[in-house]
């Protein structure tokens, strides 16, 4: 079987020969994939498989640790965003992440949507930011819940508004791609419901990439899906296809829960 | 194939198969005594043949039941979700194919003159030809054999034949003596009955080759 994966455009991230280490111990191995805007991109695979270290390397955080070691090439609209001229903020800000445990900034609602906007300069006086602040919770479905108490502390949301206070704080910064590591895996049935809901509705406009442990989640909400094992990509597919008819044995294995 | 992680979930698995077979059992057996049935006009066997039907029936709810209750709880994947898929069709074609077994069995002893058809003697052969479709394509489910299930699908057209040929048969039997009309009428439902199991085994040979390989048969003349 064919697994058509070609893109109408140029893919927004494309990665070639990326392997990561941490020390001596390689955490990926050979990685080479490209993700487009239109869809979503899953990774799947059982922990320490090194998917959610490919994740952090696509936007350079696994930086913050000192071991740590990038090798190969990982574009972003086909500059390489390894190389010595990068902005490291100005990256983070292009390719947002929203990580497992929401994790406001300890200030207002308000404050942890403007805070960005505010340090890249994108927008002149108060009201621009209004503005901002209102479009980036209203994408993230959580202006209805909050727009009578932005003045209240983040961390005074649920959980489940707080990830998407999260997510809202990733859109401010009009990035063009944005990573979830989990997002959903401190969050109950129907805060994930949401989370999903917004995905959906956020897909095209960012690529998005997630990680996550559940496979259901990962047939709901993605298009394609990478499967990792052992630090290497085993198969990237159309979801439809990995879970229905994986072409690898090791693939099926983990999606059908024999695995090990 | 290596076992789930969840012990239950093989279970669950095995069961279904084991419903399945059961039901391809009673279905093929229904089969064969319609056709003694029908060649000897047993009235008992033939009304036994339809008493027993009841217990296709209540399997085939079981097989729904059991697929629901997988599918909600084991939320499965790959070949898992299609073999659950495959046996939730499959019961309800081997339900399909016995009541078409229980038709042939209540027409069996309107039919006059037996000795008079030259048809009840292809008619059996026809009937054993499907009921042997029946019985391989479900040692190809067992066996997960995409390639049983395609030769399953190509004796498809030999029962075809045989229901053009009986069906020619009859009608001249009718041209030639009005009197035969009502017994060569209830022969040809039962021949067209049994042509219908060849199509239904073929449909659950093609739901053996999609589970086992996650695609249909395509390049099979039928």
């Amino acid at each position: 079987m064919v697994t058509d994966l070609t893109t109408e455009t140029q893919p927004k991230m494309r990665t070639r020969d990326v392997s990561v280490f941490y020390g001596d111990k390689q955490a990926v191995d050979s990685v080479s994939i490209d993700i487009p805007t239109e869809d979503v991109t899953a990774f799947i695979g059982p922990s320490g498989c090194g998917k959610s270290t490919f994740l952090r390397a696509l936007n350079r955080m696994n930086d913050t640790i000192a071991s740590a070691r990038v090798e190969g090439c990982i574009e972003l609209d086909g500059e390489d965003i390894y190389k010595s001229k990068m902005d490291v903020v100005q990256l983070r800000a292009r390719v947002g992440m929203v990580f497992q445990k929401p994790n406001p900034f300890p200030k207002s609602i308000y404050e942890n949507i403007a805070y960005g906007p505010r340090i890249h300069g994108l927008a002149e006086g108060k009201a621009q930011l209004d503005a901002i602040v209102e479009k980036s919770l209203r994408r993230a479905g959580l202006w209805e819940e909050v727009k009578d108490r932005l003045t209240d502390s983040g961390t005074a949301l649920s959980g489940g508004q707080q990830q998407r206070l999260c997510i809202a704080r990733a859109i401010a910064v009009q990035p063009e791609v944005i990573l979830m590591d989990e997002p959903c895996s401190a969050l109950d049935p129907i805060a994930t419901a949401k989370i999903e809901e917004l995905i959906d509705e956020l897909r095209g406009r960012y690529a998005i990439v997630i990680v996550t442990h559940s496979m259901q989640q990962a047939a709901r909400v993605s298009q394609r899906t990478a499967f990792f094992h052992l630090g290497k990509m085993v198969e990237y597919g159309h979801t439809s296809d990995i879970f229905t008819n994986p072409r690898e044995e090791r693939t099926k294995d983990y999606i059908t829960g024999r695995y090990g | 194939m290596a076992e789930h992680t969840v012990k239950a979930f093989d279970e669950d698995i095995t069961r279904l198969r084991g419903l399945i077979a059961e039901m391809g059992g009673l279905a093929e057996v229904a089969i064969e005594e319609a056709m003694q049935a029908l060649v000897t006009g047993d009235a008992e066997l033939a009304k036994a043949v339809v008493a027993r039907d009841k217990k296709l029936d209540a399997l085939e709810s079981e097989v729904d039941a059991m697929a629901i209750r997988t599918i909600a709880l084991r939320a499965p994947m790959a070949d898992d979700l299609r073999e659950i898929i495959a046996a939730l069709k499959i019961g309800g074609v081997l339900e399909r194919i016995g009541d078409y077994a229980k038709n042939i069995a209540k027409r069996a002893p309107r039919i006059e003159g037996r000795n008079r058809f030259e048809p009840l003697t292809l008619i059996p052969a026809m009937g054993e030809l499907a009921a042997g479709m029946v019985h391989d394509v479900l040692t190809a489910f067992a066996a997960r054999d995409p390639v049983l299930a395609r030769e399953v699908i190509e004796r498809d057209n030999k029962v075809d034949a045989f229901y053009d040929s009986i069906f020619r048969n009859l009608v001249s039997y009718m041209v030639e003596n009005p009197a035969t009309i009502s017994s060569a009428a209830e022969l040809l439902f039962v021949a067209r009955n049994i042509e219908r199991i060849g199509d239904h085994a073929t449909n659950v040979a093609e739901m053996v080759h999609f589970a086992a390989v996650g695609t249909y048969p395509e390049d099979i003349e039928r």
